[in-house]
């Protein structure tokens, strides 16, 4: 204990200032003095770079791959100016900043020579990736067999979720990008529905969807059971039921468990 | 001095070149290797590897799924030892997490905190455990005690072994203006078990250097040929570099060098 709290508070204070920049800035975390200001400053914004850079790269790894014919690379966007103006208002790891941090990625890939004609759907893909990922997570299971899912009755569409509209397939070409090439691989020009969702402890899943997934993504708001929703959605309840399963699997719909 | 084996790091998108290489002993895993890694079949079959990926902190006990997860790792890598580093980087709500190593304030708490955590997860695997050291570019004044000093009773309390990261003690001692030779000696370097040797670079934001996927300098390689010396139990030195900006020339001239100055 220190000054009446315990070490462990006084831990995510530093970890809460050092993610924070805003909290960072306040007078309650100066007022503390717990460090030297200018390195807390400094420090902060290397593991911010540090942060979006290993995000850059994973979730935008196919735009990386095509870097042979674009010329550009996601990670070489968190050395713009664009980039630092946002330093001063970054929290690391919210849906705000990883939006604001993939719009800036999105916006210099796509500024590249339009040579891969797939590339604002692959984008849009990767940009969702990027911030379904983030949020506050489950780092601890409580050890009471809870996995995140509840044992509610009415189920909810967890916040992030993203349903996107493509005009290629791109599942059929992704894969391919990450193999070695010649000429860019083609990618099937047919329209498509993915859904993109994480789960409690952070895992990002892609699914290809369809007109029920999208019906429950849409109505799934906590309140209505699985027979509204079967009502609402005109599906069967077998198959409610079955969509319901596979879409709590991906993390894209909870379980609510009241109060 | 038991015989040092040298190594690096499995990066993956050096797969190729590191299923073919001479000269590199061990490979430390940080990551499970991807399901359609065309290299990790033979990489497996070829090297000794080193589980040494992100567990859990032990500020906090690791739940039973990140058990099984370590327990499943080290029996895929047939891992001599299980590595995972003092440090405390994420909130205790989930919350904030920075995303990279940070250590924890050098408290009585946090030892406390370390050590029942070690024990426990100790007690769960069929390989030692080995905790790696972590740099801070800043003091915490609410820390209590010196980290050496921390340290050492946490691995006299534990008998868990250290994993020596030398560029991070080189980074401490240059941030608080010391020899790294005379900070390396305050360590509690008879529980050594493995050593980390890499590059540092000047990082914009710090104003300073810092950890790179870089090849080490002479100094550094002097550093660590002076501190194997201090390290009576040491049987590994790996190139710590992991990042997919590094280069199979820099990996293996890196490895070369290193075995070369011991």
């Amino acid at each position: 204990m220190t000054g009446g709290r315990t070490d462990r508070a006084l831990q995510d204070d530093v970890i809460r200032a050092l993610s924070d920049a805003r909290y960072r800035a306040s007078a309650e975390w100066r007022r503390r003095a717990l460090a030297d200001p200018d390195r807390v400053e400094r420090y902060a914004r290397f593991l911010a770079r540090h942060f979006y850079y290993e995000r850059a790269v994973h979730f935008f790894k196919y735009s990386r791959a095509l870097a042979r014919v674009t010329g550009r690379r996601p990670e070489a966007a968190l050395t713009s100016s664009a980039f630092d103006a946002l330093l001063p208002t970054l929290v690391l790891g919210s849906r705000e900043t990883a939006a604001a941090v993939a719009r800036i990625v999105v916006a210099y890939l796509g500024a590249g020579p339009a040579v891969v004609p797939y590339l604002p759907d692959l984008l849009r893909y990767e940009e969702a990736m990027m911030v379904v990922e983030a949020g506050s997570r489950v780092w601890r299971d409580g050890g009471n067999g809870d996995d995140g899912r509840g044992r509610g009755v009415a189920p909810r569409t967890v916040e992030g979720t993203v349903l996107l509209e493509l005009a290629y397939d791109l599942p059929a070409v992704l894969p391919k990008l990450l193999q070695p090439w010649m000429d860019v691989p083609p990618a099937p020009e047919r329209p498509i529905k993915l859904l993109v969702a994480r789960s409690p402890h952070g895992r990002v899943a892609v699914a290809r969807s369809d007109e029920s997934v999208a019906a429950v993504i849409e109505l799934a708001d906590g309140k209505r059971t699985l027979q509204d929703l079967a009502t609402d959605a005109r599906l069967d309840l077998p198959t409610l039921e079955a969509t319901v399963k596979n879409l709590v699997e991906l993390g894209a719909v909870r379980f609510s468990t009241g109060s | 001095m038991t015989q040092v084996t040298i190594g690096a790091f499995y990066n993956p998108h050096l797969g190729k070149e590191l299923a073919q290489a001479d000269g590199i002993d061990h490979l430390a895993m940080a990551d499970p290797p991807a399901t359609a890694d065309p290299w990790w079949p033979a990489i497996r079959e070829r090297y000794t590897l080193l589980l040494h990926d992100y567990l859990g902190q032990l500020s906090e006990p690791l739940d039973e799924r990140s058990i099984q997860r370590a327990r499943g790792l080290a029996e895929l890598y047939r891992t001599p030892w299980v590595a995972e580093h003092f440090q405390c980087l994420h909130t205790e709500d989930g919350r904030y997490n920075l995303n990279y190593v940070f250590p924890p304030l050098y408290t009585e708490e946090f030892l406390d905190r370390f050590v029942r955590n070690a024990n426990a997860l100790k007690g769960r695997l069929d390989q030692p455990l080995v905790m790696e050291n972590i740099p801070g570019f800043f003091d915490v004044k609410a820390s209590q005690m010196l980290e050496p000093v921390w340290l050492r009773r946490f691995f006299e309390a534990t008998g868990v072994g250290f994993l020596l990261d030398l560029p991070h003690v080189w980074l401490e001692a240059h941030y608080h203006d010391i020899s790294p030779r005379r900070w390396l000696v305050e360590f509690p370097l008879d529980h050594v078990v493995e050593l980390h040797v890499a590059g540092v670079e000047h990082d914009r934001d710090l104003d300073g250097p810092w950890i790179a996927p870089a090849e080490p300098s002479d100094e550094m390689l002097d550093f660590a040929a002076y501190a194997v010396t201090r390290c009576p139990r040491a049987r590994a030195v790996t190139f710590d570099a992991f990042s997919p900006s590094l280069t199979a020339e820099v990996l293996l001239r890196s490895v070369e060098r290193i075995r070369g100055a011991l």
